[in-house]
């Protein structure tokens, strides 16, 4: 709760910045995701001391497990200051977030998988939950360099004055947190196969909507690395390919988690 | 011991007459030298640029009398025989402080904020240090006077964003790129704009220059000159796919580049962001090309509205950098502290440069 607190603060934050224009480094959206990040921290590490688990299991603790690596990834990222803002932007996601998480009804007793072994199905759940917060943050990215794109070509001083890094290393980034997000997702979903083949019947399975849904996100992730190394897709469709990609994971994760008798046991 | 400073700069007096003032370097530690012998001044460091000849001193005189002295001193030296009416300024503490910060950090500059005045500043500095001509009080003034600049410049915007056309184009390059070592410049026209606004890219690190021009014998001697390769005219679209910025600076009366050129040549860069920097009137590239998605257009237009507003977003931060200014000075003097002392010097105009 206070860690989403904290998020909503850090959100209002970035209005003033926003509205500022992005003109002042600034290491207060940094402190303030890096105050949020430690009571996130302490919060899941209660949870997952009490289950004897990585809390990974249901909706509450998938979400809040995504938006902390999120975190974690901004953390490291924002060491570098120019990259900083990225915290401005992605706040008001994570404070949305936080308050959908908080909800009652996510919070749901998981049923378990007793042949299956926990450290397996949490290393699975973490991949998963990694990916997508590199999936998130990368689209965060994207969203930047749209906005600072969108400036330079209408010939906005708002261009010059943000201190923000240049479009082509935003583009990197976000390049580069989609390869790390593909690769996690890869592990992941590859460990998700593994444990599939333990199940006494895995080929009821074949059909469950999160599999599809799994197998769906993989090949989108996979078509935007590929269009960028192949074909040396860049600029503004590929920071759109990114949100877009990332809107998808979004909207139709939970539907999909929720209909995945996989998943619901 | 007071503090004082006469001079002269762009404020106070035409070139015609700072040139007749300037001190050259060699000639400093005999004038600073010839300044203590005469008992003007206990400590003394002289200052002379393009834009500022200016004596500071810590005088066992009063401010009066030590202006007065300087004054002299000045006009003596450089032998000058014709009448004086505002171009000399004198001050005495505390202006002479705050002048000397207001320096320091650019303030007094003809360009608002720029930082090469520091530098000069700390040759002048150092040179009157190295030949034994400053003492507590000066060095204390000086070294002052350096933290104050570093205070200013990092607490306040008074020297961020360019106010040249040049140094707009290279912030502009800077915020697209992410290195400019990695870039190749295109000049097309042999235009003075065009080459100050490549002299700039260059200084930032671009990688190499090609130039372009009608006469390929123009292209030839300015690629000579800043050390890169010249391309008839006529071939200058060949080189399309490994140019990154391109300055154009021709006297065409038309477009010499279109969006329905442009088009086809953008598939050979694959998806690289291209500058296209036009600095000609009229002007060399369509607006239209600014549509075609990693091509980022500026006209000579663009880059001047941006250098005044930079400008302007400086003048609205004076005010911080002055307040910063008149509360490390009052700290400064305060050790010293009496009744502020403004001199009157009879025979010599004093003028305020502020």
């Amino acid at each position: 709760m206070l860690a989403v607190v904290l998020y909503g603060v850090s959100m209002i934050h970035s209005v003033f910045l926003w509205r500022k224009g992005f003109r002042r480094d600034t290491h207060v959206s940094y402190l303030l995701l890096l105050g949020a990040f430690g009571f996130h921290t302490v919060a899941m590490m209660m949870r997952g001391l009490r289950l004897n688990r990585c809390p990974v299991s249901n909706l509450y603790e998938a979400t809040a497990f995504v938006m902390w690596t999120v975190v974690a990834a901004y953390l490291v990222v924002g060491l570098w200051s120019r990259l900083r803002f990225l915290g401005a932007f992605a706040s008001p996601g994570l404070f949305a977030l936080g308050v959908f998480a908080l909800m009652g009804r996510l919070d749901l007793p998981q049923g378990t998988r007793p042949e299956l072994p926990v450290f397996w199905t949490s290393l699975h759940a973490a991949f998963l939950a990694l990916s997508y917060g590199a999936f998130a943050l990368s689209s965060v990215a994207a969203v930047m360099y749209l906005s600072q794109e969108r400036n330079l070509k209408l010939h906005r001083l708002k261009a010059f004055f943000a201190l923000m890094p240049s479009i082509q290393r935003l583009e990197a980034v976000v390049n580069r947190l989609l390869v790390s997000g593909l690769v996690l997702l890869t592990l992941g979903l590859g460990l998700g196969a593994f444990e599939l083949a333990h199940l006494k019947d895995p080929h009821a399975y074949a059909g469950d909507p999160k599999i599809i849904w799994s197998a769906l996100v993989w090949a989108l992730y996979l078509g935007l690395v590929i269009m960028r190394w192949r074909f040396a897709q860049g600029g503004r469709r590929f920071a759109l390919g990114a949100v877009g990609a990332f809107v998808f994971v979004l909207l139709t994760f939970w539907g999909t988690n929720a209909l995945s008798t996989l998943h619901n046991p | 011991m007071p503090i004082v400073v006469i001079g002269l700069s762009h404020h106070s007096s035409p070139v015609t007459v700072r040139e007749r003032f300037a001190f050259a370097e060699s000639r400093i530690p005999a004038s600073l030298q010839s300044l203590r012998q005469a008992g003007i001044a206990e400590e003394a460091v002289i200052l002379s640029t393009c834009n500022r000849v200016e004596i500071y001193a810590a005088s066992l005189l009063d401010s009066t009398k030590a202006c007065s002295a300087l004054q002299e001193f000045l006009v003596t030296c450089h032998n000058y025989q014709e009448p004086l009416a505002n171009e000399i300024y004198a001050l005495g503490e505390p202006q002479s402080v705050h002048h000397l910060f207001r320096v320091a950090c650019g303030l007094d500059s003809m360009v608002l904020g720029e930082t090469e005045i520091l530098g000069q500043l700390k040759k002048a500095y150092d040179l009157a240090l190295q030949n034994g001509h400053t003492g507590s009080r000066l060095n204390k003034a000086f070294q002052r006077a350096f933290n104050v600049a570093k205070h200013v410049r990092t607490e306040t915007a008074i020297q961020r964003g360019s106010v040249s056309v040049g140094s707009v184009a290279v912030e502009l390059a800077e915020k697209i790129f992410t290195k400019l070592g990695d870039r190749e410049v295109m000049i097309i026209g042999a235009g003075d704009t065009g080459e100050k606004t490549a002299r700039a890219l260059l200084s930032r690190g671009a990688r190499s220059i090609v130039v372009t021009n009608r006469s390929y014998d123009r292209a030839l001697a300015l690629a000579q000159d800043l050390g890169g390769r010249a391309v008839a005219f006529e071939d200058w679209a060949s080189e399309f796919a490994n140019i990154d910025i391109i300055i154009s600076s021709t006297s065409a009366p038309n477009y010499i580049l279109d969006r329905a050129r442009l088009e086809p040549l953008l598939k050979l860069r694959r998806n690289r962001p291209l500058l296209l920097i036009d600095i000609a009137v009229p002007r060399d590239i369509e607006p239209e090309v600014n549509f075609l998605e990693n091509v980022f257009l500026y006209n000579i237009d663009d880059l001047q509205a941006i250098a005044r507003d930079y400008l302007a977003q400086r003048q609205v931060e004076v005010a911080r950098c002055e307040k910063i200014i008149h509360e490390k000075a009052a700290a400064l003097l305060a050790p010293y502290a009496g009744p502020p002392n403004r001199p009157a010097v009879p025979q010599a105009t004093v003028t305020d440069a502020e």
